[in-house]
């Protein structure tokens, strides 16, 4: 009796489920509901879930300001699993540090010095990457920003801008950067931690975020030899 | 395979086949390219053994696998050439085009080795003896090399016969074979991988009192097999004088080439636009008319002054309707103004006296693959589409395609190139590097080094010495002001602020919170770029923690390489 009710009810739940998912799929695919949750998203780092805890939305804009390694890694994971990234306005970013983080560099456009028609150009990376990386000197006005967003949210693709945008769903501000591993002329860098206050359009509340960025994981495997050794 | 066919009986699968063989083809090939004579002593030196040596080398006591002292040693006046297996493959083009003047296909197995369909050559010029003699002559005279050529049935005989300019009769190669050394097993390997993996087999088999062919066809298939594997069974068919696999033929083909003469020296880009446009009309109607379409297209052009500059471009638009020509005259359209107003790296820029482009990588329409499953997702195709796009907005230059490339300072391990062009990487990312900049990677590596101060507690400069020491632990760092606090910067250009004349105006000292190095590092020291650098990590202390920065030392002075930030 019991058990016939519960599968009852399983089924009645389930069948809800089932009929709420349909519907959403299909507002989805019509566009009648344009909430940034339904969007699919960009693979991102685990390491970075705890900056982003609902992943890195399509459409979304996210403004990072102190920290070019924060960027390349927000957006490497997303290349490596075949997203197009195109890097405009940044003429001295880290080719290879951006390989290092795991950027798929084939599917990496770079466009350093964008000049006066940065917008003409901004919009075509947006329409066609999945995402583009702004750079913090580029020329472009409140009005071009807004623009931008609103065709990033319709494109589904992300920017990620060097520097405040007003307007963005998500500020990161490095408040606080370390670096280990130098010492008086020995040693050499190795791990870094990174404190980022992140605020979000809708959260009011500013959320501070620690994370180590570089973590340096040959000294790792060092240790964990060291230990299989002292075991065996 | 049944019990019977291993023994002595005749190959089942054989094909009669001539080889046209050049003795020592390394050799050959870089002694022609440096331009030294055939009769010149001459090796060519790959890691740390010969891999080829020339008849007059070998003379003198010179051997394949020496070590460059000892083939000094043997003879000092050997010439050592470089080992580059493009070239030797480049080169033997020469070669095969020669023995093609005379035989309608060839196969060419590796450079220096020559696969020709034997029979019906033979019945065209009369018999062996004659085709023989007219591939020597042909090769002689056209490409300037002495060959070899013998022929037989199955693949290893007839490369023996080539090596000792005989023709076995047909169905006779078995005996040929039969008391060759086990050594000769590995001639027949055509790639360095297999050759080695062949030879350890011989030297196993050599170990076990199996030394010639006929001992170890002798053994049972299974067993070799069993014992030794797929290079076990591959050597024992081929000792045998089996064919592995049907030869395949080359069909030379002319270049899909279009070219353009102008009929006075184009000097202004408003000229060019038209012939661009047509020139890639005509080509795209030339690999149309040939079914094939084109993955990359060599753009060509003669100057006046008699340079001619070349730049290869590829071109990912599939077959669609018109796109091609219109894609492509973009493409010719940049690399010509490019090379006109010498902005492209090259010789200095003149006028243009003529064009052409030739279709490379041509395949067969309906024969393009791009990927494994399902075709070009629709993401690729839009990506290409914007960076098409961009580059019509901002110019070819201004939008990059970007690859690692071997080096030691972050600048140098990039290689970026504009979209679409293909460049060759300077140096291998492969090579070891010592003394390169450890990992990780700076996040900002400066276009154009800035200069900054390193300073001691006191003030005073930090160098490093001839012994490669630093005169004093750094203390103070100071970079260039930012040009965007321009009134802070005014104030301390100020003659009171201790400011000289065209000094770059300094930003304020910031402490160091630690720092590593120097780390030295002398590059191309025989060359007219050479650079001595010593580098230095610096992590600053600022209420933020702030970046760590990269600084080499350079000609008496500091430079800011990098930020990790």
């Amino acid at each position: 009796m019991l058990e016939s009710q519960g599968t009852a009810l399983g089924s009645r739940a389930e069948r809800l489920a089932a009929a709420r998912a349909a519907l959403s799929a299909v507002e989805t695919r019509v566009g009648t509901s344009r909430q940034a949750g339904d969007r699919p998203r960009l693979p991102l780092d685990d390491l970075l879930s705890e900056l982003l805890p609902e992943g890195l939305a399509r459409g979304s804009v996210i403004s990072v300001d102190g920290s070019t390694s924060l960027m390349l890694a927000l957006a490497a994971t997303a290349s490596s699993q075949g997203s197009w990234t195109a890097i405009l306005g940044m003429p001295a970013v880290g080719v290879v540090a951006a390989a290092r983080r795991g950027f798929d560099l084939g599917r990496l456009v770079l466009v350093p010095h964008p000049g006066t028609q940065v917008v003409e150009a901004a919009g075509a990376a947006v329409d066609g990457m999945d995402v583009t990386l702004v750079g913090p000197r580029v020329a472009l006005s409140e009005a071009d920003r807004r623009r931008l967003a609103s065709r990033a949210r319709e494109r589904g693709s992300v920017i990620l801008a060097a520097g405040p945008w007003a307007g963005a769903h998500t500020t990161m501000t490095v408040e606080r950067s370390s670096w280990r591993g130098l010492g008086a002329g020995e040693g050499r860098l190795r791990e870094r931690d990174l404190s980022i206050a992140v605020a979000g359009r809708r959260s009011g509340a500013v959320r501070r975020v620690r994370i180590t960025l570089d973590a340096d994981l040959t000294g790792m495997r060092a240790a964990a030899t060291r230990v299989a050794e002292e075991v065996a | 395979m049944s019990a019977p066919a291993h023994a002595r009986g005749g190959p089942a699968t054989a094909t009669r086949r001539a080889v046209l063989w050049v003795p020592d083809w390394p050799v050959a090939a870089a002694a022609r390219a440096a331009g030294i004579g055939a009769d010149a002593p001459a090796a060519v030196l790959h890691g740390r053994g010969m891999v080829a040596v020339s008849a007059a080398a070998r003379a003198a006591g010179v051997r394949r696998g020496h070590g460059k002292r000892q083939a000094q040693r043997a003879c000092p006046e050997l010439e050592i050439l470089p080992y580059d297996e493009g070239r030797d493959a480049r080169e033997f083009e020469a070669v095969a085009a020669a023995a093609e003047e005379v035989v309608a296909g060839v196969e060419i197995s590796r450079p220096g080795l020559l696969m020709i369909p034997a029979e019906g050559a033979a019945r065209f010029h009369g018999s062996e003896e004659a085709l023989a003699e007219a591939l020597v002559g042909a090769v002689a005279e056209v490409s300037g090399h002495e060959c070899a050529v013998g022929a037989a049935d199955g693949l290893l005989a007839a490369i023996m016969a080539a090596r000792s300019s005989v023709l076995v009769p047909a169905g006779r190669s078995p005996e040929f074979l039969a008391d060759a050394p086990v050594e000769a097993l590995s001639l027949a390997a055509m790639e360095r991988r297999q050759r080695e993996g062949v030879e350890d087999l011989v030297s196993v088999l050599t170990r076990l009192g199996i030394t010639t062919l006929a001992q170890f066809t002798a053994l049972p298939a299974g067993d070799v097999l069993a014992r030794f594997g797929p290079v076990g069974r591959w050597a024992h068919r081929i000792g045998r004088g089996e064919d592995v696999r049907p030869p395949v033929l080359r069909r030379s083909e002319e270049d899909i080439e279009v070219a353009y003469e102008f009929e006075e020296p184009a000097e202004r880009v408003e000229q060019l636009t038209l012939v661009a446009a047509e020139s890639s009309r005509r080509l795209d109607e030339a690999l149309l008319a040939a079914g094939v379409r084109c993955s990359r297209v060599r753009i060509a052009a003669r100057t006046e002054r008699g340079d001619t500059l070349e730049r290869v471009w590829r071109t990912d638009v599939g077959s669609r309707a018109g796109a091609f020509s219109r894609h492509m005259a973009d493409r010719v359209r940049w690399q010509l103004e490019g090379w006109l107003s010498g902005t492209a790296n090259g010789p200095e820029p003149a006028p243009l006296t003529s064009l052409s482009l030739t279709a490379q990588d041509v395949i067969a329409l309906g024969d393009e693959q791009a990927f494994l499953w399902g075709g070009a997702s629709g993401a690729d195709s839009r990506a290409q589409r914007t960076v098409e796009r961009m580059q019509s907005l901002l110019g070819s230059d201004a939008v990059l395609a970007v690859r690692e490339q071997g080096g030691r300072s972050p600048r140098d391990r990039v290689l970026a190139a504009p979209w679409g062009q293909e460049v060759p990487a300077a140096r291998k990312v492969e090579h070891p590097w010592p003394g390169r900049i450890p990992d990780p990677a700076p996040a900002t590596v400066l276009p154009l080094p800035e200069p900054m101060q390193v300073l001691d507690a006191g003030g005073s400069p930090v160098i490093v010495d001839r012994r490669l020491a630093l005169t004093a632990p750094p203390t103070w760092v100071r970079l260039q002001a930012d040009p965007g606090k321009a009134r802070a910067a005014a104030a301390r250009r100020h003659p009171a602020a201790g400011h000289l004349g065209e000094e770059p105006t300094w930003g304020e000292a910031q402490p160091v919170e630690a720092w590593a190095g120097p780390w030295p590092i002398a590059e191309r020291w025989w060359s007219a770029d050479a650079s001595r650098r010593a580098y230095l990590q610096v992590a600053l202390r600022r209420a933020d923690g702030g970046p760590a920065l990269l600084a080499a030392f350079s000609a008496g002075q500091w430079w800011l390489e990098a930020i990790y930030d």
